[in-house]
């Protein structure tokens, strides 16, 4: 049986975008058994924004999961965006998980915002300055915390959900200089302290779609500007050929194996 | 630190970095994804954003703001159509 999962981040909501996704969406029911969103759902983290958020992709038909992002923090007002999401009925992860019932099992989700550090060998330590040090535990803390939540997920494939990197891979094309703001290895760490089957993040606009963790886990950066479609699907089971990705139809998304 | 550093010449490294800067912290912009590149004569903003509205208002407020910089722009719409393919994962 297959998992169908679709994703998309970095959408950046505010009224001017509304309308924009929903046809797409419309499409999910059939196609996939879940939507998750790799966070920045708005511009500036507002209520307001919020609410177009919850008319773009509430009533969807299919389970819809989100982490935040950093632009919605912008305005502080985390506790009313996560209350109107809620009340439009998705699923808001921060350190957090859940397992839905799907037609090919199990599915867990973990989820975090994430944060950054850099990757191995390049990135910031927990020393000097107690800015310095704030920074680097803020993303440890949010790492242990999504390594826990994924080694208790009771389900038969576990997927991770963040914000930031946790891998460089899916970074390339962006500057490297702004790698360390872009995500952590403990992220990656994290991913691989469990069975996990896939990562899936957004944040880095110019980065690329594939990667995998250093314990083999696939990694997809699934920020708009880099899928440049309103979602991307995958479907996780175990009996697909390795590799095999589908055709292309005329009529919208094809289902190679039928 | 005002624009006018830059005196009438090419756009230096401050006025790029300010542009840069403002493209992320003016609110009615707000976007991280867009790469300001120096060129000799000029200053060239790249990138996608979510609609056209967003995409004049980033030429409206760098215009504004740096009046004298002549600026070309090669930014897009990022479009929104359902996927026609599937990536499967074993």
């Amino acid at each position: 049986m297959v998992i169908r999962i679709a994703a998309v981040g970095d959408v950046h909501l505010d009224e001017d975008v509304v309308g924009r996704f929903r046809p797409a969406l419309e499409q999910l029911p059939g196609h996939a058994d879940v939507l998750l969103l790799a966070g920045d759902l708005t511009r500036h983290g507002t209520e307001a924004e919020a609410r177009c958020v919850a008319r773009e992709f509430g009533g969807l038909g299919v389970p819809v999961v989100t982490v935040l992002g950093n632009h919605d923090h912008q305005c502080d007002q985390v506790p009313e965006v996560i209350g109107v999401l809620e009340e439009a009925g998705m699923t808001v992860l921060e350190g957090t998980g859940l397992v839905l019932d799907t037609p090919g099992g199990r599915l867990g989700i973990a989820g975090a915002k994430g944060f950054g550090g850099g990757f191995a060998g390049r990135c910031a330590s927990e020393f000097g300055e107690p800015e310095m040090k704030a920074f680097v535990r803020t993303t440890s803390t949010i790492a242990d915390r999504l390594g826990a939540t994924l080694r208790e997920l009771d389900c038969d494939t576990r997927v991770a959900l963040t914000h930031y990197a946790p891998v460089p891979d899916t970074l390339a094309g962006e500057p490297l200089e702004i790698y360390p703001f872009l995500g952590s290895y403990l992220l990656g760490q994290a991913i691989d302290s469990a069975d996990t089957a896939l990562a899936i993040h957004g944040h880095a606009h110019a980065g690329s779609e594939r990667g995998t963790t250093p314990g083999g886990v696939r990694v997809r950066n699934v920020a708009h500007p880099v899928i440049k479609q309103a979602y991307s699907i995958f479907h996780l089971g175990d009996h697909l050929d390795a590799g095999e990705v589908s055709t292309a139809g005329a009529g919208g998304i094809s289902q190679p194996w039928s | 630190m005002t624009s006018s550093a830059h005196g009438g010449g090419p756009p230096d490294e401050y006025v790029e970095a300010e542009i840069h800067r403002l493209l992320t912290e003016n609110p009615e912009i707000a976007e991280q994804g867009i790469t300001v590149v120096r060129r000799e004569h000029s200053l060239v903003l790249q990138g996608e954003v979510e609609s056209p509205h967003r995409r004049d208002e980033i030429l409206r407020q760098v215009a504004e703001r740096f009046p004298g910089i002549p600026l070309t722009t090669d930014i897009g719409v990022i479009r929104t159509q359902a996927p026609t393919e599937i990536e499967q994962l074993p």
